[in-house]
């Protein structure tokens, strides 16, 4: 949990990386205004975080899910984030589906089971 | 899925001020990017205000967190500065009015 009021603070380097980008070449971000946006930010993620448990509970749902996030993110008037952030979303959950179907095909080969079982069975004899 | 900024700090906040229940992996992640949008949306955008040295600067957020409904939530984030100097101004203009609503109070009496 929070201990220290700092680690609600993001980054300063990534803050500042993102701001880089962000800005056409050759321009610069005062110190004072890079430290804004960071607070900006913390602030940001504590405000949706707020709206999109509202919509959940209106749903009778304890747990936030992806739709309240970009259900929340339309109704604060940031519907531009709503059209990357879902592809962004069927990208990951199609990476993560592809990682637990392999999980699955080299967990359910059955002569890596039974050699598995056979080690424990011998360690286990050794023990005795 | 990669994100710049780091995911655990982004559930520290999410953590930190309401009683979220369970943050799964996908809503971190949009969080953490949504995040990550915002910042660069508000830097482009106050950008815009800056008119001489190419430089970003407080007063340019600021400006900007003003004039944009959707930033509400800033304004107490990133108020705008006021001047010493204009401040008392604005004391003694305070004063002023109070001393004359008091002689008018004793003028009515």
């Amino acid at each position: 949990m929070v201990e220290r009021i700092e680690d609600l603070n993001l980054p300063n380097a990534v803050v500042g990386r993102l701001i880089k980008e962000a800005l056409p070449e050759g321009a610069n971000v005062s110190k004072e205004a890079r430290a804004a946006i960071a607070r900006a930010a913390s602030v940001f993620v504590i405000f949706l975080t707020s709206s999109s448990t509202t919509l959940a509970r209106k749903q009778n749902h304890k747990t936030i899910t992806a739709a309240n996030i970009l259900d929340a993110l339309k109704q604060l008037e940031f519907e531009s984030f709503v059209d990357p952030l879902t592809s962004d979303l069927e990208t990951y959950r199609k990476v993560t589906k592809e990682k637990k179907d392999k999980a699955k095909t080299t967990n359910s080969t059955p002569a890596a089971n039974a050699s598995g079982a056979n080690d424990e069975d011998m360690e286990a004899e050794k023990a005795t | 899925m990669d994100t710049e900024l780091p995911l655990s700090r982004i559930r520290t906040i999410m953590k930190s001020s309401l009683n979220t229940g369970q943050i799964t992996n996908e809503v971190l992640l949009l969080m953490t990017k949504s995040t990550e949008m915002f910042i660069q949306k508000l830097t482009k955008e106050a950008y815009g205000k800056v008119k001489d040295d190419n430089t970003l600067k407080y007063k340019h957020l600021s400006q900007y967190v003003q004039k944009e409904k959707n930033l509400e939530f800033l304004l107490q984030i990133v108020p705008a500065k006021i001047k010493v100097k204009d401040f008392k101004k604005i004391l003694e203009l305070g004063d002023v009015n109070s001393s004359s609503d008091s002689e008018d109070e004793r003028q009515s009496k």
